[in-house]
């Protein structure tokens, strides 16, 4: 499945940390790596398209994971 | 007769005492012995013989500390097997008043505590929370096998004198399963750090064997296919226990098989609950045979990012760090401290962690401590972790499950075999009636005192229509019902993924609405007293069906507050002492007061 999301990149600190996109009405999508260099930065507006991953798991578990296929900044 | 008996009673007792009492020696470790010469002796032939027993042995005697020389006092060090020689000389014997071993007393061995050595376990809060000390004293873990579903385990320096067992890198396909991010190796450290050893943290099993399996890549994240696969490797290769500590997938057919399958053979599979503060475990921790684990801080507090409610079995210490200012790690002081590698350097460090990766490992720890005493089946060790977690009496949204971790009583239930009854949610489990979709929290609603109010609402019906005999009507029963009890089931009945609210609305009676938004049992002494009988009675009661509904609230309420007055006496801002058992009280009269009042006019002016 594909989805398009709008939201700021965070770094979360959870077991050895991870990347993930918050949106505005407070859903959580972790970023499956490896991911464009560029959207990994603290505080970084985007719309990304992306795929869900429900095929996958990771030490995170911060809820559900997005392939980033394309971004851009706003 | 029977004074003889119990005589010979008695001395077969003191001799068993005697003979199974190993005594402080026997127990005791040493690396050094003591060798006090005689006081008669020359300096000089003291000299003499220790230079001797230096070449002959290799060893050198010193002087125990600066207040030794005028007692003769020396310390040498070597091992057992110098030692038992050094202390068989006939020579040495000769010219010292005794050899003897110099015993390590540390704390365990005075105290009969278990306080390991390592030099940082004072950091590890956690480990004090669960109570492991008191655990070690009957068991550390010996002969159980736990099954790491991880980034890899990587042999660190504080994991040299654990035991591993043959694992598998299915991310690679190879034996090696080395870790490459540092996760699996610092939850690994949790079950079986090694402990005791002078150096580094200490670890919850630390006589159990790890087996290493790695499924998540170093970035992380792994395929459903690889954990499916990892679990029946751990099934076929001899694990007692498997930790996950992943999430964030869906639901799969494939996992659901594979987990079936190790649960058959009777493996524990214990799963962290997640990281998204969600009211809901995320797979594989959702499925109703493994084990949910949610996360605390230090004082014992749901941590800000477990997830709950919904599927959470226990909870244990998961750790809570702060963020510092500039968005870096702030105080680590209150999180997980494990050995593990530096994902850059691949170096050992040790690092700080939180999450409910960190806390599922101290249950498959426990897990392993209670195997190796005896309970193996996985529907009997989760009786005992549940039936041995502290409980938390006041956990509404069910942030903890059964409780707070216990090692300790967990290892004393088990060796004891004193199970109790199984529990709602095994029945509920073992008949199927638990699913991924819906789950049920037998312990939301203490069911006794719901009784007690409802069959209270009834009597006192009961009571008013033996005064004014009016109609038994289905408003008034309704009223009645609402107002006492409500259909209080509802209040342990949760959907995944979404608000248990609705739920706990539904299931209130008319004083519990004000406590259905909070996570507590308390009244709100808004809606817990006169006030909403009286309203609805003002309202309604022009209406000739309604107003027996209005007068039936009233009644139930007064059967609830009196109970509560009496049973549970808690309520927001007043307390639970004196002044809230007065509130209940007088409220609960007042709505029986105009109860009465209402039916003796409506029945008179019939």
């Amino acid at each position: 499945m594909n989805i398009q999301i709008v939201g700021t990149v965070e770094y979360i600190d959870i077991g050895t940390g991870t990347w993930a996109i918050a949106t505005d009405t407070d859903e959580q999508y972790e970023i499956w790596q490896p991911a464009p260099e560029a959207i990994l930065q603290e505080g970084l507006k985007v719309k990304v398209s992306a795929k869900v991953r429900d095929d996958v798991f990771t030490m995170a578990a911060i809820g559900e994971v997005i392939e980033v296929e394309d971004f851009q900044r706003l | 007769m029977k004074k003889f008996l119990l005589t010979c009673l008695f001395f077969a007792g003191l001799f068993w005492a005697l003979s199974t009492y190993q005594g402080l020696a026997v127990q005791g470790k040493y690396d050094s012995m003591v060798l006090n010469f005689r006081n008669d002796l020359s300096s000089e032939q003291v000299d003499r013989e220790l230079k001797a027993i230096a070449s002959k042995y290799g060893i050198e005697p010193k002087f125990n500390s600066s207040f030794s020389k005028s007692s003769r006092l020396y310390i040498v060090k070597g091992d057992a097997q110098v030692l038992d020689k050094l202390k068989q000389s006939e020579e040495l014997r000769s010219l010292t008043e005794y050899v003897e071993a110099n015993y390590v007393y540390s704390m365990d061995f005075i105290g009969g505590g278990t306080t390991p050595n390592d030099p940082m376990y004072k950091e590890q809060w956690n480990l004090k929370a669960i109570e492991v000390e008191k655990a070690w004293q009957k068991t550390k873990g010996k002969g159980i096998t736990v099954a790491v579903i991880d980034t890899g385990v990587s042999k660190v320096d504080d994991l040299k004198n654990t035991n591993f067992v043959k694992g598998y890198d299915f991310v690679n396909d190879r034996e090696d399963a080395s870790d490459d991010n540092g996760h699996g190796t610092h939850v690994a450290g949790t079950i079986a750090q090694s402990t005791n050893n002078n150096f580094g943290v200490a670890g919850v099993a630390y006589e159990a064997s790890i087996m290493p399996l790695k499924v998540l890549s170093a970035s992380g994240g792994g395929t459903i296919s690889d954990i499916a696969e990892a679990i029946i490797f751990a099934a076929d290769n001899g694990a007692n226990v498997i930790n996950m500590s992943l999430g964030g997938g869906g639901e799969s057919k494939l996992m659901q098989e594979a987990i079936d399958y190790a649960y058959k053979k009777g493996v524990v599979i214990v799963a962290a609950a997640g990281n998204s503060n969600r009211n809901a475990a995320f797979y594989p921790a959702r499925y109703p045979k493994v084990i949910a684990v949610s996360a605390t801080g230090s004082t014992g507090e749901k941590a800000p990012y477990s997830n709950y409610g919904a599927g959470i079995d226990v909870a244990a210490p998961g750790g809570a760090i702060a963020r510092g200012k500039n968005g870096e790690k702030g105080d680590t002081s209150g999180g997980i401290l494990q050995n593990t590698i530096d994902p850059r350097t691949k170096q050992s460090v040790f690092s700080s962690f939180q999450g409910t990766s960190m806390a599922a490992p101290h249950v498959s720890g426990v897990v392993a401590l209670i195997e190796a005493s005896g309970v193996k089946d996985p529907e009997k060790v989760l009786q005992v972790l549940k039936q041995s977690s502290r409980k938390v009496t006041d956990d509404t949204l069910n942030y903890y499950g059964a409780g707070h971790l216990n090692a300790a009583a967990a290892v004393n239930i088990a060796s004891q075999g004193q199970l109790g009854i199984p529990d709602f949610l095994r029945w509920a489990r073992d008949n199927g009636y638990l699913s991924p979709r819906f789950w049920i929290d037998g312990g939301a609603v203490a069911l006794i005192p719901k009784l007690i109010m409802v069959i209270g609402s009834y009597l006192l019906a009961w009571l008013l229509n033996r005064w004014f005999p009016f109609r038994w009507n289905w408003s008034f029963n309704n009223g009645v019902f609402f107002g006492g009890a409500g259909l209080f089931f509802l209040r342990g009945f949760y959907l995944f993924d979404i608000t248990q609210l609705p739920f706990r609305i539904a299931g209130s009676s008319l004083p519990e609405l004000g406590n259905a938004f909070s996570n507590t049992n308390a009244l709100n002494p808004i809606t817990a007293s006169v006030l909403l009988p009286l309203g609805l009675l003002l309202i309604l009661l022009g209406h000739p069906q309604w107003k027996w509904f209005a007068i039936g609230s009233a009644i139930g309420t007064s059967a609830c507050l009196a109970t509560s007055a009496v049973l549970a006496p808690q309520m927001m801002w007043i307390g639970d002492g004196t002044p809230a058992i007065a509130f209940l009280s007088v409220n609960s009269l007042l709505c029986f007061g105009f109860a009465y009042l209402s039916i003796k006019s409506e029945t008179s002016s019939i």
